[in-house]
């Protein structure tokens, strides 16, 4: 392939972000518009002041028109965001469920919606690096426990499993592999015994 | 287990090994630096892993089970290295050791099967391995630490991975 090596099994912020564009949010509609037919999510009629959901991309394009307002998801406010980030600091072993895209779709809505947002976009932002970080901190101390046969990273959204990704694969095909030459042995030692079973 | 085309693993296959030869063979002598003259039963010698991985298990005819050569346990597997991985693992200098150490533990084990080893090395990967992830993430400030000299080629490849994911998550979050 063409692709240097990183980008072969790995996703870039960038894809990650683009993906996240597809997720769905409700907009407030100005202009009344008629349904459009997509492979993908079809875009529902748009009646003005009448809440709808469409893909962000939609509602991005939208809005640059100003055509609509985009009501911001529940997440994404202060004070659900600081409860989050207490909780990350009450349970130590275990990550708090936040939406697969939330640093994506926090990130595109602050930079291109932020006359919609409840809170005060400097403050959200903070409190958003905040989270970020002790995730990270945590996600690095979870390292620790590395094994040759899985990983749990329940509560990590997609972005951050993709940052960690090249590294933790890296070192878990290490260990399965060394780990596979001692237990290859005896394996193959069973099949011997279970082949010569099926013979008498 | 190895790909056929990866270098790493044609340089690690490279690496000498003490051995012994078990007989005497004629015409074997250039190894030793005489030509023409046999090779004598009980020299020590070193050769490529790959040779000796293939002269250790041929047994020499039917009838005796004595294979040509028996490897004789190689430096960095000895006490003394093994100890200072049971020690304090991110102090070891393997890329000084072998550059290839990890690629060539799995051959050796996959030989000999030794779980005492492999379990030692197996921690000494995961403490190693933290190691390189933190001095991943401060790639920009300066590392002047010699133990990013100490990387075998699989963790300097593992460190680049690493620092180049961060990198681009950190110009993501600036942009």
């Amino acid at each position: 392939m063409v692709l240097p090596t990183t980008l072969q099994g790995n996703l870039m912020p960038a894809e990650i972000n683009f993906l996240a564009e597809n997720e769905t949010v409700t907009i407030l509609p100005r202009y009344s518009m008629k349904k459009i037919e997509l492979i993908g999510t079809p875009i529902p009629p748009l009646r003005a002041m009448r809440r709808e959901k469409v893909p962000l991309w939609v509602a991005l394009i939208l809005k640059s028109q100003d055509k609509c307002n985009i009501v911001p998801p529940k997440w994404l406010n202060l004070a659900y965001l600081k409860e989050k980030h207490e909780e990350e600091l009450r349970k130590p072993n275990q990550f708090s469920d936040l939406p697969w895209h939330w640093q994506e779709i926090a990130k595109i809505l602050l930079a291109r919606a932020q006359d919609d947002l409840s809170d005060p976009s400097h403050q959200l932002r903070s409190v958003i690096q905040d989270l970020r970080e002790i995730r990270l901190v945590k996600s690095r101390k979870g390292l620790k426990e590395l094994n040759e046969s899985n990983i749990s990273l329940n509560g990590l959204s997609l972005l951050e499993i993709n940052e960690l990704r090249p590294f933790v694969l890296g070192v878990m095909n290490k260990l399965r592999s060394l780990h596979e030459t001692t237990t290859t042995s005896k394996e193959v030692d069973e099949d011997m015994a279970e082949v010569s079973d099926d013979d008498y | 287990m190895s790909n056929y085309y990866d270098l790493d693993d044609i340089l690690a296959d490279g690496e000498k090994v003490p051995c012994k030869f078990n007989i005497t063979v004629p015409g074997l002598g250039y190894l030793q630096g005489n030509p023409g003259k046999p090779i004598e039963k009980d020299t020590k010698i070193e050769l490529p892993f790959w040779l000796a991985e293939i002269l250790a298990v041929c047994i020499v005819s039917d009838e005796s089970q004595q294979s040509f050569i028996d490897m004789i346990d190689p430096e960095f597997i000895n006490s003394k290295v093994v100890n200072a991985i049971k020690s304090n693992p991110t102090s070891v200098d393997l890329h000084k050791l072998l550059p290839h150490y990890y690629k060539l533990i799995e051959k050796w084990c996959s030989m000999f099967s030794d779980e005492q080893l492999i379990d030692n090395v197996m921690n000494m990967l995961k403490e190693r391995s933290f190691e390189i992830n933190s001095f991943a993430n401060n790639v920009n400030k300066q590392v002047n630490s010699e133990f990013i000299y100490t990387l075998d080629e699989f963790e300097k490849k593992l460190f680049k991975q690493t620092s180049e994911s961060n990198k681009l998550m950190r110009n993501w979050l600036k942009e």
